[in-house]
């Protein structure tokens, strides 16, 4: 059990991670949402056809159905999602700090890589470390996990398998994701 | 709901349990422009950060754990082991609570820990790299003992504490002399640096005022004069008042032992030349002339530069 560290949690996870991308793009991560959508960063969802490859590697065509480049989250419909496992949201505010925490992604087209870190906390990020005011303020689950690009739009999640943040930036070599209650209301509101 | 991962989820637990209960003693310290470094709570009203951050020497603050921003006073510094003392009112916030980094091996996982401000605590997560008796640093302190581990010491992390999973603090991070592993600066090493900075504003260094450079006797000398090793140093320049010129010796003196013990690397007299030193009197072995002499120096203190 020991052993298998963050493997348990992070095979469940994954099951509702997907690789997005556009064109000959590198792309970047997506989650499967409860409702049968999957949710990632308006960065990685840049054009409304998106090519989406399914934890069981088959690939279908997928279409941007939602974008917030404010909040940098994006919604994509496919084929498929319906019958997958959707990640569970979880509450980033009751998260202590130092406490596990995991990333799912595909750093430098790595396939549904898990990184382990801590995390640190939810919250405007710290001044000083330069980051353009409108962004520092908006709320961000900070965590001590190694990301790089591929893991936008990816899961951070904690010991418990919980989703609690999609992931979004580098801060400072610090991972950044938009709260997954964030992720949640603003979806909704957003549904047609 | 998704079923509890078992022992992940109760190690993560322990490693919040260990950041709750260390976090209580790491403060933001605001002494340079923008981004704030760490310090460590180390004793009742004194602080420990890293000398590096410390870009002002007044106007210096702290926020604690409870948010408040209070004034702190700079005490001292000692850049050979890149360590800081400040001083804040006593009776603010709990003393750290001091592990012993001779229990530490590589593989434990360790955190860093940092406070940027008046939200939580940071905290980085990695494992011990490597262990070892006392060092010199690059930049010239000593250091009891080697800690280094993978811990990525992220902006403002610098002064921070290292803690175990129990949440004991085995010394303070140091970004400086972190190259490439992070290195901590271990406690034994920190009560020192801060016990001197407290009773004298710095931490003295031995000086002898020479400058030498290994030399090798030809076997022909080294048989005549009845030297067991043919390795010594030689004295290239003296500096006028300092302590081995008070005690006569002279450019061109090949130093062959100092207390008894061969030398034959300047490093070796910079050894003796560590803690405590000053005020001790070294008995140079030395060839003068074809002839063996002997100088005794009492060790001086360094002078420090200016500012």
């Amino acid at each position: 059990m020991t052993a298998a560290f963050a493997a348990e949690a992070a095979s469940r996870v994954r099951g509702g991670v997907v690789h997005l991308r556009v064109g000959d793009s590198a792309g970047g991560a997506g989650v499967v949402w409860p409702g049968g959508v999957v949710v990632t960063n308006a960065h990685v969802a840049i054009e409304r056809r998106i090519i989406v490859r399914l934890p069981d590697g088959s690939v279908v065509e997928g279409e941007t159905i939602w974008r917030d480049p404010a909040r940098d989250l994006a919604a994509v419909a496919a084929p498929g999602l319906a019958a997958l496992p959707p990640v569970e949201p979880g509450d980033a505010g009751r998260v202590r700090p130092g406490s596990l925490v995991f990333a799912i992604g595909h750093p430098w087209g790595i396939q549904d890589a898990v990184s382990v870190g801590v995390f640190h906390g939810v919250g405007p990020i710290p001044t000083g470390i330069g980051v353009p005011e409108p962004i520092r303020r908006q709320a961000w689950v900070q965590a001590a996990v190694r990301l790089a690009p591929g893991n936008s739009g990816g899961p951070i999640a904690d010991a418990d398998g919980r989703v609690i943040g999609v992931s979004a930036m580098i801060v400072a070599g610090l991972a950044l994701a938009v709260p997954a209650g964030e992720v949640e209301s603003l979806w909704r509101g957003a549904r047609p | 709901m998704s079923a509890p991962s078992g022992s992940l989820a109760s190690l993560s637990e322990q490693l919040a349990d260990a950041v709750a209960r260390s976090a209580e003693s790491v403060v933001a310290v605001h002494a340079r422009p923008r981004l704030p470094s760490s310090g460590v709570h180390w004793r009742d009203g004194v602080v420990v950060t890293t000398e590096a951050t410390v870009k002002r020497l007044d106007g210096i603050t702290v926020t604690l754990p409870d948010g408040a921003r209070i004034d702190a006073t700079l005490i001292g510094r000692d850049p050979g082991t890149d360590l800081a003392v400040l001083r804040i009112p006593t009776g603010r916030l709990p003393v750290a609570r001091s592990g012993d980094p001779g229990t530490l091996r590589p593989g434990h996982l360790v955190l860093a820990l940092a406070r940027l401000g008046d939200d939580g605590p940071r905290v980085a997560l990695g494992t011990v790299s490597a262990t070892g008796g006392p060092w010199r640093c690059w930049k010239g302190g000593e250091i009891d003992r080697r800690l280094q581990s993978d811990v990525t010491l992220y902006p403002g992390f610098g002064g921070g504490p290292l803690v175990d999973v129990d949440g004991r603090v085995h010394g303070v991070n140091s970004g400086g002399l972190s190259r490439p592993f992070a290195t901590t600066v271990t406690a034994a090493t920190v009560d020192r640096v801060a016990g001197e900075l407290l009773e004298r504003g710095y931490v003295a260094r031995g000086w002898l005022g020479i400058a030498m450079h290994p030399v090798r006797f030809n076997p022909g000398a080294r048989e005549r004069l009845g030297l067991s090793r043919d390795a010594g140093l030689v004295v290239l320049s003296v500096e006028p008042d300092a302590p081995a010129g008070r005690a006569g010796v002279l450019v061109g003196d090949v130093v062959f032992a100092i207390d008894g013990q061969p030398v034959e690397s300047p490093e070796q007299v910079v050894d003796l030349l560590g803690g405590g030193a000053v005020g001790r009197v070294l008995a140079l072995d030395l060839v003068r002339g074809g002839a063996r002499s002997r100088a005794d120096v009492t060790v001086g203190e360094r002078p420090r530069r200016a500012g």
